[in-house]
């Protein structure tokens, strides 16, 4: 790692970090599928937040091919697959007991395709 | 920290343990060689003093001003964000959403702390906090109420967690009566909360909130 100098600070600071990649990977999944979140519980890291594992939910958008977090962080490759923006009804969360009360409401969470099954 | 720690002293005699970690590290890190203070200094004055959310309120601005810019803006975020020379860590890949009269957005990440930095700074402390974090996308309606903003009931509210790389800024609904104010003006009228979601627009002639 180089060392961070008064003189290239800035320059990391303005080039970024983006996590996307430039491999040629086939998306799993398209906007308007019904997707369902993987019961995963690994003991390494994640980015699948526990509130969401089990539920139902629909494409939005596809952000394109990006570094998948759980494998990088183990050491074991960049596993470079499909991110999306995936909406879950208010309802599908929370139950009867929704805290949306009387009114739409959804939460949309990015996901990468190995978290995600066809619904 | 231990939970015998008890809190009834002052802790302004003695560092806090955050402060101490804070120090240590960075002590470690300069005499391993990986980081120059004067680094550090430049990187602290640059969130302090040139990044912050004035820049988001710019882009903001620019997009009530200008159709075309701000459909660019909804299209490809980062792209349209970098017009203005706001680009770097933490903004590589923004997305930002609009509030309409249908629809309002709001923006927490639950895993920690993710903030769109280009162009809102470094995130405020209840952002990153687990009150915020937890309620955010259990209980909107409540959060809102808490920021002083209630929505019409026939408005859905759509909660975006930033659980990847991808980082969201709220596109907030331009206020009412504002059609001959300048970009400068309008730019003075979006606050950081606004951008967040957890707040709106300023009416023009209102007073300062965040």
């Amino acid at each position: 790692m180089p060392k961070l100098t008064a003189d290239n600070v800035e320059d990391i600071l303005r080039k970024g970090d983006s996590a996307r990649l430039p491999d040629k990977v086939s998306a799993k999944f398209e906007p308007g599928q019904q997707v369902v979140v993987r019961n995963l519980n690994p003991l390494g890291h994640t980015r699948a937040p526990r509130y969401i594992r089990g539920k139902t939910g629909i494409i939005d958008r596809d952000h394109g091919v990006m570094i998948f977090p759980d494998t990088h962080a183990a050491g074991t490759g960049k596993s470079p697959q499909h991110v999306y923006s995936v909406r879950f009804e208010a309802a599908e969360v929370w139950g009867p007991d929704s805290m949306f009360p009387g009114r739409r409401g959804a939460i949309y969470i990015d996901l990468w395709d190995d978290y995600l099954d066809r619904a | 920290m231990p939970s015998e720690h008890s809190h009834d002293h002052d802790h302004s005699e003695v560092p806090s343990d955050l402060a101490l970690r804070v120090k240590a590290l960075e002590s470690l890190l300069v005499e391993k060689g990986l980081v120059d203070p004067a680094a550090l200094e430049i990187l602290i004055d640059t969130y302090e003093t040139k990044v912050g959310p004035r820049n988001g309120a710019k882009v903001v601005a620019h997009a009530w001003s200008d159709p075309d810019y701000k459909a660019r803006l909804l299209a490809d975020g980062s792209k349209a964000i970098a017009e203005f020379g706001f680009d770097g860590r933490q903004g590589k890949d923004i997305v930002v959403v609009e509030n309409t009269e249908q629809v309002h957005n709001m923006v927490v990440c639950t895993l920690c702390s993710c903030y769109p930095w280009p162009v809102l700074g470094l995130p405020p402390v209840w952002y990153k906090a687990s009150p915020y974090r937890a309620r955010a996308v259990r209980d909107p309606v409540g959060v809102l109420k808490d920021f002083g903003v209630t929505l019409p009931e026939d408005v859905e509210i759509r909660v975006w967690d930033s659980t990847a790389e991808l980082r969201y800024l709220v596109l907030p609904q331009r206020p009412a009566g504002t059609e001959g104010l300048s970009e400068a003006d309008l730019a003075e009228l979006v606050t950081r909360d606004s951008m967040i979601g957890t707040g709106l627009a300023k009416q023009p002639g209102a007073g300062g909130t965040p």
